[in-house]
């Protein structure tokens, strides 16, 4: 198999570059999710992007700016109505995702073709990505970027201890919909490479396996870039050579998430070893000092 | 001060001076968070007014520093002693900037200070409860506040810890700090405190530890289920 071969080709090199921006991209951003435990925040957010979607398709207009909409309108309304006492977080989350979700499967199922059009929407389509499309994910991915630099340790503080971010000033909800918006401004960017229900696992996957191989927040977030873009560039070269030399066609988006899951397994392998070979470095620390 | 519309504490009346300490001491519930939380401003007011250092609470938070509890934090969280301890330098260091040299000398000394100075490299969860609980502190002392609020720091911490605890308690005090920690243990609280503030809901006494633990009000803060042995030791029994 070659890595390299296939991304000669205009719109294969084209989608390489999306997939390894919206790899790294959902792996930083994928971190904080991981270690909030929002993986349902991201979930909800792929499924109430869709109308937005939607719609902007019946308009004609651009799928991102759609999506884009719905997104922040989505992440405004989560950390409001998840502040709410008697609503709460999860059944906020449930409601928003299949309420907003219907709605699309409503407007879509009117028009002609919609099965085509759904697949689509679903799962994404990385190899018809056009220069437009890249540029677009390009501006996306570059705010959430430069958002998540500003932010960064503000972020994990009130990650890992909300009372004393709160207690020292900083704005806790504040802070809470800025990850919103970062979750959402991902889910955005991949919406048309991937598709909406695959995203999450550009975000989830990466961060749940770097989590396994470090116990430093920033080893993690260079670690699950890293293997978030490795698992889009592994994932569209298996896709192509299976396709083109063997004739069996793999959805390229589908076939990245497949690999992600193969890496996290990969991971999942190798964690036991390195918690091993650390505890082996600790006792020999100990008795250096000794 | 209030949640919502029920109060939860009502007639505080109190001050508390630089280098002194007062323990809050009362039952579950009895609104000795709340208290904590309204004087770093988290909780609305339903009447009266609480200065912290000349200011509202809100506007002097920067001298404030709160210390909870540490069971309450996820154990599992990916960050080591000293990055929690450099923590507290974050609203010093401000947006975008990442911890420089001097930050990471003073999170270092705080660790030292608590009798962590080996462990900062250690993940955060991989620490005894006693020792989690003095990163915390140190996290505090990073701060470099005026004025020190702990939620039961005692609790579930092992007796090396506590000395440890007690003696950086006492350093900041002498360098001028002012300490509040809501305790269960009278007996820390004698170790700890020089002034006791007692609540149950409303304040029942605030003033010398020596004259305000007497048992008729401890009485009258745990309803009666407070025993009394020879003489000034004095045990209280929860439901």
């Amino acid at each position: 198999m070659s890595l390299f071969e296939p991304f000669a080709i205009p719109y294969m090199l084209r989608a390489l570059v999306e997939v390894l921006v919206l790899g790294a991209l959902a792996g930083a951003v994928g971190v904080l999710v991981v270690l909030r435990r929002l993986a349902f925040v991201g979930d909800a957010l792929t499924h109430t992007v869709f109308p937005g979607v939607v719609i902007a398709h019946l308009l004609g207009r651009s799928l991102l700016a759609g999506a884009l909409a719905f997104g922040i309108l989505t992440a405004v309304l989560l950390t409001t109505l998840g502040d709410h006492r008697r609503v709460g977080n999860d059944a906020a989350l449930a409601i928003l995702l299949t309420s907003f979700f219907s709605l699309g499967v409503v407007l879509i199922s009117r028009t002609r073709g919609f099965t085509a059009d759904l697949t689509v929407f679903l799962f994404g389509r990385v190899l018809a990505i056009d220069r437009t499309d890249l540029v677009q994910t390009l501006v996306v991915a570059a705010v959430a970027a430069i958002t998540l630099a500003v932010l960064h340790k503000e972020l994990v503080l009130r990650a890992f201890d909300p009372e004393a971010a709160a207690a020292m000033g900083y704005r806790t909800r504040r802070l809470d919909l800025v990850l919103n918006l970062l979750i959402a401004l991902v889910v955005v960017a991949a919406v048309e490479a991937v598709g909406t229900v695959l995203v999450i696992a550009l975000i989830v996957v990466p961060a749940a396996a770097a989590r396994l191989l470090t116990d430093r927040v920033a080893a993690m977030t260079a670690l699950a870039c890293l293997l978030g873009a490795a698992g889009g560039w592994l994932g569209l070269a298996v896709s192509y050579e299976v396709s083109v030399d063997h004739d069996l066609r793999l959805a390229a988006g589908a076939t990245i998430v497949v690999v992600l899951v193969g890496l996290f397994l990969v991971a999942a392998v190798l964690a036991p070893l390195r918690r091993r070979l650390a505890a082996r470095g600790r006792v020999a620390a100990a008795e250096a000092v000794r | 001060m209030a949640y919502e519309r029920e109060p939860v504490v009502e007639g505080v009346d109190g001050e508390v001076a630089a280098g002194q300490s007062v323990a809050l001491i009362g039952p579950n519930g009895a609104g000795k968070s709340t208290l904590i939380r309204a004087v770093l401003g988290l909780v609305p007011l339903t009447g009266g007014t609480i200065e912290v250092l000349g200011r509202q609470p809100q506007a002097a938070r920067r001298q404030v520093a709160y210390v909870p509890q540490a069971d309450t934090l996820d154990a599992e969280f990916p960050v080591s002693a000293l990055q929690v301890v450099l923590m507290g330098r974050y609203p010093r260091i401000g947006w975008v900037r990442r911890p420089g040299t001097a930050d990471r000398q003073a999170a270092a000394r705080a660790l030292a200070e608590v009798g962590l100075a080996e462990r900062g490299s250690a993940r955060f969860g991989t620490l005894s409860g006693g020792q989690r609980q003095r990163v915390l502190l140190a996290r505090a002392i990073a701060q470099e506040p005026r004025l020190l609020l702990l939620d039961e720091p005692f609790n579930g911490v092992d007796a090396l810890s506590q000395d440890l605890l007690l003696s950086a308690l006492a350093r900041l005090r002498s360098a001028g700090a002012a300490v509040v920690m809501a305790t269960h243990d009278l007996g820390l609280a004698h170790l700890a405190c020089d002034e006791v503030c007692l609540l149950h809901r409303h304040q029942i006494g605030f003033g010398p530890i020596g004259t305000t633990l007497t048992p008729e009000l401890l009485r009258a803060t745990y309803g009666g289920q407070a025993l009394q042995l020879r003489g000034d030791g004095v045990i209280v029994a929860r439901p």
